[in-house]
C-alpha cells in the first residue's frame, strides 16, 4: 500500500499552521448576513415578478428574475400597503431594496422598500386592476345603471367647498331650475384620507331620505389629484348610494373608476349639473301641454254628448223615435224587404230548375224515381224556408238591438243618469257658455224627472 | 296607472298626467268614467305644478354627523344674480 495522503482532518503538525475555528451553521449564516447587508444596504434590481403572495401577515413573498437567475424577494406589510398597485405574476418592476439572509433557511433575499413597474405607471396598473376587479364583482354593469329623476327633491352634491366644482354646480342648478335644493356633504377631494370622506359623504347623503340624486366630482388636476377618485372606497360607495349618482370628475379627457361605477358620467361638474335637472321651463311646458291637453279631452268628450242630446232634443217629442232610430229602421225594413226578395229569388230559381228536371224526368221515367224526387223536393222547400226565417229572425233582432242603443242614447236617458240642460228664460235656446246669460236672469233646467226654474246668482 | 290615490313623485305625476289624457281621447269611456279621469287629472297636473313652483331654492350643508345647516353666504347666492363668473 502506498502511503495515504496526509488527511485533511489530521491534526495540525507544525505550530506554523493556523489554528483551525469551527463555526456553527447559526455563526456562518450571521457572518454571512452580515457580510451581505453590510456591502449592499441599498440596491436597486430589475426583473419579473413570479410566485407573488400576499400573507395574512400583511407581508409579501415572490421572486424576481430574468431568464438566467432568480432571487428571492420580500416587502413587509408597511412597505407592501403602501404601493398602489398589486405586484402580479408577471410585471416587469425595479425593487429598491436591501440584501439580506433568512437565516432559518439559509437563503438570501431582497427586502423591498418600494416597487416601481416599468413601462406602465404604477397608477396605471392600479387602476387596471381595481376595473377588472369591479367588472369581476359585476359593478360595472350597465344593466345597474338607473334612470335619473324627471325633478329630484333635493340634489346631493359630494365635494369641496374650496374648489371651483361647487361653484359651478350651483351657478348651473340657478340658471336652470331656481328653486333647486342642493345638500352638499363637504369633503377633501385628494390627499391622504380623501377617498375615505368622500366614500362617507356618499353614504350619509344616500340616507337622507329626500335626497333623489348625487353628483360626486371635482375639477381637472393632474392624475394624482384625482386619485381618491379611482380608489375602491369610493367606487363601493357610489355601487351602495340607494339613489342615482352622477360622477363628475376632471375634465372631458380624465375617466376615473367612479365614472365607471356611477349611474351616469358628466365630462365636468356643470355638465352634472346640467343632467341634473331639466330647464323648468322645459318641464312646465310638458305640465302645461298635458294640462290643457285634459281639457281638450273632457270638452271633446262632453261636446259630442252634447251634441246627441241637443240633435234628439229639437225632435218633437222628447222621447220619440228620433231621425237616426227612423233611419235605421228604414235601413232594417230595407234589408228585410231585400232579404226576402233574395229569398224569393232563390226559391223560384229552384223551382224552376227542379220543373225542368220533373219534365225531363217524367217524360222519361214517370215511375217509383219520380214519387222520391218529389219527396226530396219537399225537403229541399222545407230547409230553404227554414233558413230564409231564420236570417230573417236575425235580421229582427239586430233591429230591435239597434233600437235598444238608439233609446239609450235618447236625451231622457242621458238626463236620466244626472245631466242636466240649462235653457235660457223662455226656453227658446240651450245655454251653452255662461257668457250668454247674466247675473240676475232667470234660466230653465231640464231634469231627468221634471224642470227646474233658477236665477243666476253668480258665474265662474 | 297604478296607485289612484297616492302620488309618489313628480315623474311618476307626469307619467300618470299622459295616461290619462289618452285615456280620455280614446273617447271609449263612459262619461262618469270620463268626469273621474279628468278630476285625477286635474289633481296630477296640480301637483306637477306645485312640485315645479313651490319649492324655494335652499343650499345647505351635511355635516359628518349628518347635520343640516346653511351653506355659507358666498355658496348660498351663487347664480343668484344671474351669471357672475
Amino acid at each position: 500500500m502506498t502511503p495515504s495522503p496526509s488527511l485533511p482532518f489530521d491534526e495540525p503538525t507544525g505550530r506554523d499552521r493556523p489554528r483551525r475555528t469551527v463555526l456553527s451553521v447559526t455563526e456562518l449564516t450571521a457572518r454571512v448576513r452580515m457580510l451581505l447587508e453590510s456591502a449592499h444596504p441599498e440596491v436597486w434590481v430589475e426583473g419579473e415578478i413570479a410566485n407573488s403572495r400576499l400573507w395574512k401577515t400583511g407581508h409579501r413573498y415572490f421572486t424576481l428574475r430574468d431568464d438566467r437567475a432568480q432571487l428571492k424577494g420580500v416587502m413587509f406589510r408597511s412597505a407592501a400597503r403602501s404601493l398602489r398597485f398589486a405586484p402580479e405574476d408577471g410585471l416587469r418592476v425595479v425593487a429598491r431594496g436591501r440584501l439580506s439572509v433568512y437565516e432559518p433557511k439559509g437563503e438570501y433575499q431582497i427586502v423591498c422598500e418600494h416597487l416601481q413597474p416599468q413601462g406602465v405607471g404604477a397608477l396605471q396598473i392600479a387602476f387596471d386592476q381595481l376595473r377588472r376587479r369591479l367588472e369581476e364583482e359585476g359593478l360595472l354593469d350597465p344593466a345597474r345603471k338607473r334612470r335619473l329623476p324627471l325633478l329630484p327633491r333635493v340634489i346631493g352634491v359630494v365635494t369641496s367647498l374650496d374648489g371651483a366644482a361647487i361653484r359651478d354646480v350651483l351657478q348651473v342648478l340657478a340658471r336652470r331650475h331656481p328653486t333647486a335644493r342642493v345638500l352638499i356633504a363637504p369633503t377633501r377631494v385628494q390627499g391622504e384620507g380623501a377617498a375615505g370622506q368622500i366614500a362617507g359623504a356618499l353614504e350619509r347623503l344616500g340616507a337622507q331620505p329626500d335626497v333623489d340624486v348625487v353628483i360626486v366630482g371635482r375639477g381637472g388636476g393632474s392624475i394624482e389629484d384625482l386619485w381618491a377618485f379611482n380608489e375602491a372606497a369610493v367606487a363601493r360607495a357610489i355601487a351602495a348610494c340607494p339613489v342615482p349618482v352622477i360622477s363628475a370628475v376632471g375634465h372631458e379627457t380624465d375617466v376615473t373608476i367612479s365614472d365607471l361605477v356611477a349611474d351616469h358620467r358628466a365630462p365636468t361638474p356643470s355638465a352634472a349639473a346640467e343632467l341634473v335637472v331639466a330647464h323648468r321651463t322645459e318641464l312646465r311646458d310638458r305640465v302645461g301641454r298635458l294640462a290643457s291637453g285634459l281639457r281638450a279631452a273632457l270638452r271633446g268628450r262632453l261636446g259630442r254628448q252634447r251634441t246627441r242630446v241637443l240633435e234628439l232634443d229639437r225632435r218633437p217629442g222628447l222621447a220619440g223615435w228620433s231621425a237616426g232610430l227612423a233611419s235605421r229602421a228604414r235601413h232594417a225594413a230595407e234589408l228585410t224587404h231585400a232579404l226576402e226578395g233574395a229569398g224569393r229569388a232563390l226559391l223560384s230559381r229552384r223551382d224552376r230548375r227542379l220543373r225542368v228536371a220533373h219534365a225531363a224526368l217524367e217524360a222519361r221515367d214517370p215511375g217509383r224515381r219520380l214519387e222520391a224526387r218529389r219527396t226530396r223536393l219537399v225537403a229541399a222547400r222545407t230547409g230553404l224556408h227554414a233558413a230564409w226565417a231564420e236570417r230573417r229572425q236575425r235580421s229582427r233582432a239586430r233591429l230591435s238591438d239597434a233600437t235598444g242603443r238608439l233609446e239609450a242614447l235618447s236625451p231622457v236617458g242621458v238626463l236620466a243618469r244626472g245631466y242636466a240642460v240649462c235653457w235660457n228664460a223662455d226656453h227658446t235656446a240651450v245655454i251653452r257658455n255662461a257668457a250668454a246669460v247674466s247675473v240676475g236672469e232667470g234660466v230653465s233646467i231640464t231634469l231627468g224627472r221634471g224642470r227646474l226654474q233658477a236665477r243666476v246668482t253668480g258665474k265662474d | 296607472m297604478g296607485d289612484k290615490d297616492e302620488i309618489r313623485d313628480f315623474e311618476s305625476a307626469i307619467d300618470e298626467l299622459e295616461q290619462v289624457v289618452k285615456a280620455l281621447e280614446s273617447g271609449e269611456l263612459s262619461l262618469e268614467e270620463s268626469l273621474r279621469l279628468y278630476e285625477r287629472g286635474v289633481e296630477l297636473s296640480r301637483f306637477c305644478h306645485g312640485r315645479l313652483e313651490d319649492a324655494e331654492r335652499r343650499i345647505e350643508l351635511l355635516d359628518e354627523r349628518g347635520a343640516r345647516s346653511a351653506a355659507p353666504e358666498g355658496l348660498a347666492d351663487v347664480g343668484e344674480d344671474g351669471d357672475r363668473s
